[in-house]
């Protein structure tokens, strides 16, 4: 039964997957622009924050919350971008390593607003409000055979993974436009970008702003899926965290990043049994990986590889049909 | 049509260029020549756009472009093929030249590739391979083919020959050479003092950040003083 299949936890864990996804799609378009910026857990704090505060003090719906902490966020972006634009590689990463370090540190001091280290709570849950809405609108969940919790969760899990599809449609896009084309031209050499007739401060910004508007956003859904967020939550482990998604992963590809958000959310929890050892062993995998394959799992030539063992099948099946039973 | 007019560029305190002047007329191909450290890349990173001159102007076609970043630069007609190929090496051959057409909107874009690949047949035969599996002179070759591509009116080669041996040498003047029969002026900078002057109309020569002789080519071939200092004794 549907019912029996859906736990909430596991519903739980798979919405983390999603919002990981927007975590890690955020620092790969500004590594595909040829900069490392740690600044991202900062900026997805910024958005968490914001959306909280504006559903809590001001009741408004969710998604104008979440709209308007991603937009801050870039807003930030841009602020941030502009000047750190004069650093570039273990330069630009520290000093957004230390704009991120600022934001926790003011999230936790300016307690008349952000309730300090105790964080703020009752923050508006995304599934309870879409579950209030669907059942004013005259659903039962017992129409489909499930409990209420399982409904709430699936309708959030419904939803990022549509917000998820939307997104890494939209950049697969950008990144084989003009716009792909010269983040790629500058990451490979700036100065024969700018000899090409490219603009590299305002597509640096850009790819920079954009990495911040997207964390900020899954900053914002992150608090509305926790309905509780504390500046602990956004510490520079949780920058780290988010560059191992696309190191790990593999950083030439948005692929990459959604496969090691996917996979490095999924480890932790697949080791629960052996919780002792689990981070030790998500240590030595990181180890492992930068000794035999620093270009992260995902990479260029292991697309193009997939891609030609898909087309090679086909080619078998519709030559022959007798691969069919394979 | 590139005028510039005095130009004093500083690295911090220290003054690389101590009022460089000097003139290209359309359809020419003037060459700077100097030893290292003479101020000729200092010269081109500033007209380029690179560098911000203290004093002195630079001026295209009657406007003044002084400190203009190379993107604005192209988008008046000037492409500068950066020292050292600058080429894109996880690119292919093709992207690489599609790449050069960036700024350009116009429908002619695959004609031009077309006709720079019959112009470079080497290129046209790797146009699927990898930019920075190149040899260094296809590289360059590729990195001027790419400047060519943005249609400029004035193309800046700064030091096309560098590191390349003398065969490929040889390749890349003769490059400039239908470079320049194509009609585009060529500003370039160079070391290799004897070919420079044999392909170009007009030469300048710097020294300590001056230019301390200039006059056409064929005559600054025959003057003493740049055959003892940069042709070597009795040049062929």
């Amino acid at each position: 039964m549907l019912g029996e299949l859906l736990n909430p936890y596991h519903l739980q864990i798979a919405s983390f997957i999603m919002i990981n996804i927007i975590l890690g799609i955020s620092i790969y378009i500004t590594l595909s622009s040829g900069q490392l910026s740690l600044g991202n857990a900062g900026f997805m704090g910024i958005g968490a924050y914001t959306s909280a505060l504006l559903t809590i003090h001001f009741e408004l719906p969710i998604f104008i919350g979440v709209i308007l902490g991603a937009l801050v966020a870039g807003i930030f972006g841009i602020l941030i971008g502009i000047p750190a634009l004069r650093l570039s590689g273990v330069y630009l990463a520290i000093a957004t390593l230390g704009f991120g370090e600022v934001i926790r540190v003011i999230f936790v001091n300016w307690e008349s607003v952000t309730q300090g280290a105790v964080g703020l709570s009752g923050v508006p849950h995304l599934g309870r409000e879409l579950f209030k809405t669907v059942t004013a609108m005259g659903f039962e969940p017992e129409m489909l055979g499930l409990r209420n919790n399982q409904v709430v969760y699936l309708m959030v899990l419904t939803l990022l993974v549509v917000i998820n599809i939307l997104l890494i449609w939209f950049f697969i896009r950008q990144n084989k436009s003009r716009v792909g084309r010269a983040f790629a031209a500058i990451k490979m050499d700036e100065k024969a970008a700018e000899s090409m007739g490219i603009n590299i401060t305002y597509y640096k910004v850009l790819s920079f702003t954009q990495g911040a508007l997207l964390a900020g956003f899954a900053g914002a859904l992150y608090a509305h899926v926790m309905a509780y967020i504390s500046p602990a939550d956004f510490a520079y482990h949780r920058a780290i965290e988010i560059l191992i998604f696309s190191v790990f992963g593999g950083s030439e590809v948005i692929w990459g990043a959604i496969f090691g958000a996917t996979f490095m959310t999924i480890l932790p929890e697949a080791l629960r049994v052996i919780s002792e050892y689990r981070y030790m062993i998500y240590g030595v995998i990181l180890i492992l990986m930068m000794a035999f394959r620093p270009q992260g799992i995902i990479d260029v030539s292991l697309l193009k590889w997939i891609k030609n063992m898909i087309k090679s099948r086909r080619r078998t099946d519709h030559g022959t049909g007798t691969k069919k039973h394979n | 049509m590139l005028k510039v007019k005095g130009i004093e560029t500083f690295y911090g305190k220290i003054q690389a260029l101590k009022g460089v002047s000097l003139e290209v007329e359309q359809g020419q191909v003037v060459t700077l020549l100097g030893a290292n450290g003479a101020g000729k890349s200092t010269t081109m990173k500033t007209i380029s756009g690179l560098l911000k001159p203290k004093h002195g102007t630079v001026e295209f076609l009657g406007e003044n472009i002084t400190g203009l970043r190379p993107d604005q630069l192209l988008r008046k007609g000037i492409a500068l093929v950066p020292e050292g190929r600058a080429i894109l090496s996880t690119m292919t051959v093709m992207e690489n030249l599609e790449m050069g057409a960036y700024h350009r909107s116009d429908k002619n874009i695959k004609k031009d590739i077309e006709e720079v690949m019959e112009q470079f047949p080497i290129l046209k035969e790797r146009s699927e391979q990898l930019g920075g599996t190149l040899s260094g002179g296809q590289q360059q070759m590729l990195a001027i083919a790419r400047a060519l591509l943005s249609k400029p009116k004035l193309l800046l080669l700064d030091e096309p020959s560098m590191g390349l041996a003398p065969l490929i040498v040889a390749d890349i003047f003769k490059m400039i050479r239908e470079i320049k029969a194509a009609g585009t002026t060529v500003l370039l900078v160079e070391q290799n003092a004897k070919q420079a002057l044999k392909v170009a109309d007009y030469g300048y020569v710097m020294e300590t950040g001056k230019v301390i002789i200039n006059g056409e080519a064929k005559d600054l071939l025959e003057d003493a003083r740049i055959v003892e200092a940069y042709l070597g004794k009795k040049s062929s």
